[in-house]
């Protein structure tokens, strides 16, 4: 594997997002504040089985738990 | 102290009592009583007062919104220049399902512009041979399509439309539709385009899946490895998807807008018109009292 973000199961959104939020941080104290503001997200999402709406999540703590299954899955095949 | 207080409520008993015997002595000036007018002019001003106030809200956020709309527009058109200048075309694979992403937001008060999609879903729905899942974003078309369409619904997104859509927004939406289980041939979002402040229409940019990106036949001139192609599929998507959601952002602020200005007026011609018939009214009442005391008076002199 090429990529070590990869091999830990991050998609290519999600690192750039990590990335994003890195630069972000590091931004003086004014310019951080407003930069900040831009990385939010406060999504929720659902999934639909068989046309009825499932539960309310939280898009951000979904995205981050498949991840983590998928590192856990490719550490265990490789 | 206590005079006044007991003196009070007769007074107004009094007054109540007089004023439908007034108005009901002249049963030609109206059918309605004149504190029944002011209370609908009342309530009208009130609408009103709540119309402009949200007109002004949504024009300020218009303008941000199209800032927002314009610099995302290079995003979009940037990673779709890729597609264009390969010559990518959707493969048509048999039996594999296509989805449609539908870009609305949480938010009404705008009014046709997320049925104007759902009825052009529907349209889509209706008229193609392909076999459409269907991902969700914004409760208002999760509602109506959820009618019609609920079974194809894969996803729903909650949430968006408070604010200007940010990049981290179309990423994490991106990223939940890559997880979804099923192999999709194509992906299409779909978003009202803004064309000026008082038309949209909703429209198709595609997001394109692997094969057909590997396909395409002026690809192999960009060398890019295979290995990084889910990259640029996952990214592409992310960069589509924030284009629509803005643009869409955009579309809806200025239909608010459009719609409270439209709101704001009809008040005021409802209030012109009422204020007219509470002066005839109030003319009329005075006019039937005045007939009343004067022939009392000629009555008694007599």
């Amino acid at each position: 594997m090429a990529f070590a973000w990869k091999a830990s199961g991050l998609t290519y959104n999600r690192y750039l997002a990590v990335a994003a939020r890195v630069v972000r941080r590091s931004l003086k104290e004014d310019k951080r504040i407003q930069a900040e503001r831009r990385g939010e997200m406060e999504l929720r999402f659902a999934k639909w089985t068989n046309g009825k709406q499932g539960e309310n999540k939280s898009l951000g703590a979904a995205n981050e738990a498949a991840m983590a299954e998928a590192a856990g899955s490719q550490a265990q095949s490789s | 102290m206590m005079l006044s207080r007991a003196a009070r409520p007769a007074l107004r008993a009094g007054a109540v009592v007089s004023r439908p015997v007034a108005i009901n002595g002249t049963p030609a000036a109206t059918y309605a009583t004149l504190r029944e007018i002011e209370d609908r002019l009342k309530s009208i001003r009130n609408i009103e007062k709540i119309t402009k106030t949200m007109k002004i809200v949504a024009s300020t956020k218009l303008t941000r919104a199209q800032r927002a709309m314009n610099e995302s527009r290079s995003y979009g058109q940037t990673s779709q220049q890729v597609f264009k200048e390969a010559e990518t075309k959707p493969v048509e694979a048999e039996g594999k399902k296509s989805l449609l992403v539908v870009c609305s937001s949480d938010k009404g008060l705008c009014g046709g512009i997320h049925s104007g999609m759902t009825r052009r879903v529907r349209a889509i729905m209706g008229n193609t041979a392909k076999d459409y899942d269907i991902v969700v974003v914004g409760e208002k078309c999760k509602a109506q399509l959820s009618r019609s369409n609920a079974k194809q619904i894969q996803l729903s997104f909650a949430g968006i439309g408070k604010d200007v859509p940010t990049f981290a927004d179309a990423q994490a939406i991106a990223d939940q539709i890559s997880l979804l289980p099923t192999d999709y041939s194509s992906i299409d979002i779909m978003y009202n385009k803004f064309n000026n402040a008082t038309s949209y229409e909703p429209i198709i940019i595609e997001a394109f899946s692997e094969e057909s990106i590997k396909e395409s036949p002026n690809f192999a001139a960009f060398e890019i490895d295979d290995e990084v192609l889910g990259n640029l599929r996952e990214y592409a998507m992310a960069n589509s998807l924030f284009w629509a959601l803005a643009e869409g952002h955009a579309c809806e602020q200025s239909a608010r807008r459009n719609a409270m200005d439209n709101a704001s007026k009809n008040a005021g011609d409802m209030i012109t018109k009422f204020q007219i018939l509470f002066n005839r009214t109030r003319q009329a009442v005075i006019t039937g009292e005045l007939v009343e005391i004067i022939t009392g008076a000629s009555a008694s002199e007599e």
